[in-house]
């Protein structure tokens, strides 16, 4: 494959390019639907094709296509340079590009089970008795589904990278949801919308969905009849998938550099950060200690080098409070004067890579989720994800979870349901006050991030363990 | 279109006799640049081909799709579908293939644009706004999509459509405007973005208000939002099987001032005139004087109600999903944009929201906050532009029949969370709305 990527960037760079890299895919998937014990979706997709970008002036032009026929490549990387020629219309100074070791190199995500190789009729069924059973038990909609991704990657770059990597992804999960009069209840394992990491076959093992049928229908029933949650300004606990979506709204995408600098102002927003305040900015309590490690074992958005060619890295976002860090990539690293810190992905070879979030976690505390409740007079400890709205700036936010359960002096007391609270970002992690350990410390992984034009799906990890948040707007409803 | 021919001939020739079959190809040539700091920082153009192949037989079924370069041997590609198929549950809810008479040919070979023709329309917008920050972009698509089956239908159309959406921001403010339409040369840049210029300039320095219940004129874009919720949440037949739907046919569950239609045969709808299924779509009304007339359907969705296929399947995953109606129009009332904020005593006018999520589809509450333009309205005036506010307010209940004060007299492509170019929709004027917070939480 190679040869055909030098082709491509030959092309782009006798064209007039400054740099040009190329990326050719093979992505394989396979999705999987059950809904009351039967099959809703079943689709097995295979799509191969060229990405090429050029760098010329103040713009990146891209072409893709799925034709990899000699006149093919060497019309892609004209298209690339001569798409990024005509932003000359309305341009701005030379986009600076900092520089990376070049490097010839290959990986493979650690697995123990090709995805692919199990049958599929194994997987079928998996779903078919986790819904079919929450239905027996009273679910009004059981459903299930299981995601598996094979994505061959070849990259090489007009500086000489040539890199291979085969990441192998697999999630899925399941959920019971309860129908009353003129409300829905809804109750999900291992988070809502899944649960998704690096690996294979053994992934979906580990989740044990028979484990957990008969808590979801019954929990979901359970919600109709529950006392709605209280109003008031009181104790949060937060349960680690809902805090990793917490991390990956109110943190991930404030730190990502190309917001920040304005790129993606008019459809995903900017940031309240400012870049002069790097390394002065107050985020959180001194409990609050983010990490971006692309390098974890498992995590979903663990790889070996970025769409760039930068390595993957373990970069300090937050340490003890104090802002440190941004994602970013090649161009942005660049601009802002920053290490380029290998964050840059795209959404199969049909897309322009862009600044992504890698693992965004909260490192673990010395606390556990027993103890946390056991210390807390008044408050709603709060489970998995259902609703989650956020400003442009980050800052003003909104969740809502799947229920809660009221703690009422270092107990849990009773269930409530329509659980939300809301918040402004640095005053929030500002009332982080006592976070849970290494052992309650999870790679919750996020597979649907939306962002870009075209828009562009990623894949996100969020490593968390449960949390309390003093004095927080609990109850908010329309 | 030669690859269609070649793909359909070898897919005839390889399938087995007395099998069900559903052939797609979607051809597309999409483009867009995309303009920040007031300048074009990234510019891409695609062209893709997504086959999708689904096979039907002893109450089984299975799809399998690949691009057409993964397509190394169509034998071995239609053998795939095959085994899967054997390994394939009973599938219930099978509702068998189009025929013949829903045939349509509509093949057009449309012009792609230039990069230098999407620049032009960008320079246009970034010169409204003088010294202002802008950020946004253009877009153009070209659409060939095929469809043929086992039961004699053989249908194709193409579509074209192109987009400008921008903002510019000043320190304190920001201001928004989309245009869409058919081709590149019908949308008007240099008025999408005087207005979103407008918006900003007007929006600097804004005061924080109180939340609490307010009167509401929303511009295009807010209201955009809200009808597609309805639409994906409410009159998806999907959302009704799952007994998620709030929608209930023939009963007066809006404003009589709204009314709501589908209109794919309008000869100014952007898209395809087939659904998935290769069959013609027809317009619809959905809405009639605030009394729901029909969800929207698929095959699987109508078979499994008991109700007539509305023709609104989508390509590729849009069988699973359900129905969307992707050309619908609110029809216009009389009102002008001035004479609705003069009929305000005391309200806001909103020209965009951000970050909408349903907390409970049953009830349609949902929650999101206000951006690039809103203002306070007094006394019929607009006297200064407010802050960020968040909303936790049922989209049902604010159509619902008497909140509707008055629609607007004039429409456009406005820009939605679920996508460009589905809605057409006036300005709205509402009695309440239900503001639960502001910048401080």
């Amino acid at each position: 494959m190679f040869e055909y990527l030098e082709l491509a960037i030959d092309s782009a760079v006798n064209s007039g390019a400054k740099y040009s890299d190329a990326r050719i895919l093979i992505s394989k998937s396979r999705n999987i639907a059950a809904k009351n014990g039967e099959v809703e979706n079943y689709n097995e997709s295979e799509k191969i094709g060229i990405g090429i970008r050029a760098l010329v002036g103040s713009s990146w032009g891209f072409y893709s296509t799925y034709d990899l026929s000699k006149p093919s490549l060497t019309n892609a990387g004209i298209r690339a340079f001569q798409t990024a020629k005509a932003s000359s219309m309305v341009s701005g100074d030379d986009l600076p590009f900092a520089d990376v070791p070049v490097v010839e190199d290959s990986y493979t995500t650690p697995h123990d089970e090709n995805p692919f190789s199990i049958s599929s009729t194994d997987q079928v069924d998996l779903l078919l008795r986790s819904t079919e059973q929450m239905k027996k038990l009273g679910s009004s909609r059981a459903s299930g589904r299981l995601d598996f991704w094979d994505t061959e990657k070849w990259f090489a770059s007009s500086q000489g990278h040539k890199i291979y990597q085969n990441i192998i992804e697999s999630g899925g999960g399941i959920s019971s949801l309860a129908v009353g009069d003129g409300e829905t209840q809804i109750r999900s394992y291992p988070q809502s919308f899944g649960e998704y990491r690096t690996g294979g076959w053994e992934v979906i093992k580990s989740f044990e969905f028979e484990n957990h049928t008969e808590r979801l229908a019954e929990e979901s029933q359970r919600l109709l009849v529950a006392p709605q949650c209280p109003e008031g300004t009181m104790d949060l606990i937060l349960e680690g998938s809902q805090l990793a979506l917490q991390i990956h709204e109110s943190v991930g995408h404030a730190i990502e550099l190309d917001r920040i600098l304005g790129w993606e102002a008019a459809y995903a927003g900017t940031s309240h950060l400012d870049l002069t305040k790097l390394n002065q900015h107050k985020y959180g309590s001194e409990l609050m200690n983010i990490v971006a490690d692309a390098t974890l074992p498992g995590a979903l958005a663990t790889f070996k080098y970025d769409d760039e060619g930068t390595p993957a890295q373990r970069v300090d976002i937050v340490k003890e409070g104090i802002w440190t860090g941004v994602l970013s990539g090649r161009d942005s690293a660049a601009v802002a004067g920053v290490k380029p810190g290998g964050m840059v992905r795209a959404d199969g070879f049909g897309r322009l890579p862009m600044v992504r979030m890698t693992n965004v976690g909260l490192l673990p505390g010395t606390s556990s989720l027993d103890e946390i409740i056991q210390s807390t007079e008044d408050g709603v400890y709060m489970e998995t994800n259902r609703s989650w709205s956020i400003d442009d700036l980050r800052l003003n936010f909104q969740f809502g979870c799947e229920v809660g359960w009221l703690v009422k002096n270092g107990k849990i007391i009773d269930m409530v349901k329509n659980p939300t609270y809301t918040g402004i970002t640095p005053q929030f992690w500002g009332n982080m006050d006592m976070l849970a350990g290494e052992e309650e410390w999870v790679f919750w992984g996020t597979p649907n991030c939306g962002k870009g034009q075209p828009s562009q799906v990623g894949h996100t990890g969020h490593p968390a363990s449960p949390a309390r948040f003093k004095d927080t707007r609990i109850g908010v409803r329309g | 279109m030669n690859i269609w021919n070649d793909l359909l001939d070898e897919v005839k020739k390889n399938l087995p006799d007395e099998i069900e079959c559903e052939l797609k190809l979607m051809h597309s040539k999409s483009a867009l640049t995309r303009f920040a700091n007031s300048q074009i920082h990234q510019n891409v153009d695609e062209e893709s081909a997504e086959i999708y192949l689904t096979i039907h037989k002893d109450s089984k079924t299975t799809t399998i799709s690949n691009n057409l370069t993964a397509i190394k041997d169509v034998g071995e590609f239609v053998n795939k579908a095959l085994v899967s198929l054997e390994d394939s549950p009973i599938d219930k809810g099978w509702s068998g293939l189009p025929d013949k008479s829903n045939s349509y040919e509509g093949f057009k070979d449309l012009e792609e644009s230039t990069p230098d023709d999407r620049a032009k329309v960008v320079k246009e917008f970034i010169e409204e706004g003088k010294s202002m920050n802008a950020a946004g972009y253009c877009s153009t698509y070209i659409n060939n999509y095929f469809v043929w089956n086992s039961n004699g239908l053989n249908s194709c159309d193409s579509s074209s459509s192109a987009f400008i959406d921008g903002i510019f921001r000043t320190d304190t403010s920001a201001g928004s405007s989309h245009r869409g339409g058919q081709t590149l040369a019908s949308l008007e840049g240099t008025a999408a973005g005087f207005e979103a210029a407008k918006l900003a300039t007007d929006s600097q320095n804004p005061v924080d208000i109180d939340p609490g219940n307010y009167e509401v004129v929303l511009g295009h874009e807010a209201v955009s939002t809200i009808l597609v919720f309805l639409g994906v949440y409410g009159f998806n037949a999907k959302s009704k099987i799952d007994g998620m739907s709030p929608i209930i046919i023939g009963e007066q569950q809006f404003d009589e001032k709204i009314s709501l239609i589908d209109t794919p045969e309008d000869q100014d709808s952007i898209g395809f005139k087939i659904d998935a299924s290769g069959s013609k779509k027809l317009n619809l009304d959905v809405i009639n004087n605030g009394v729901p007339q029909s969800y929207f359907h698929t095959r699987r969705t109508a078979n499994e109600l008991g109700m007539k296929n509305t023709f609104h399947e989508l390509f590729g995953w849009g069988e699973n999903f359900g129905g969307i109606g992707t050309n619908v129009k609110l029809l216009n009332g009389d009102k002008s944009f001035e004479d609705m904020i003069s009929d305000v005593k005391k309200g806001i006018y909103i020209n965009e929201f951000w970050y909408c999520r349903v907390l409970d589809p049953i009830t349609q509450v949902v929650t999101g906050l206000n951006r690039n333009g809103s203002f306070l309205v007094e006394n019929g005036k607009i006297t200064k532009p407010v802050g960020r506010l968040r909303f936790t307010q049922s989209f049902i209940s604010a159509l619902a029949n008497g909140n509707v004060e008055s629609v607007g007299n004039h429409s456009r492509y406005a820009d939605s969370e679920f996508g460009e170019g589905i809605l057409s929709v006036p300005q709205l004027h509402l009695k309440e709305f239900n503001f639960t917070g502001g910048v401080s939480g």
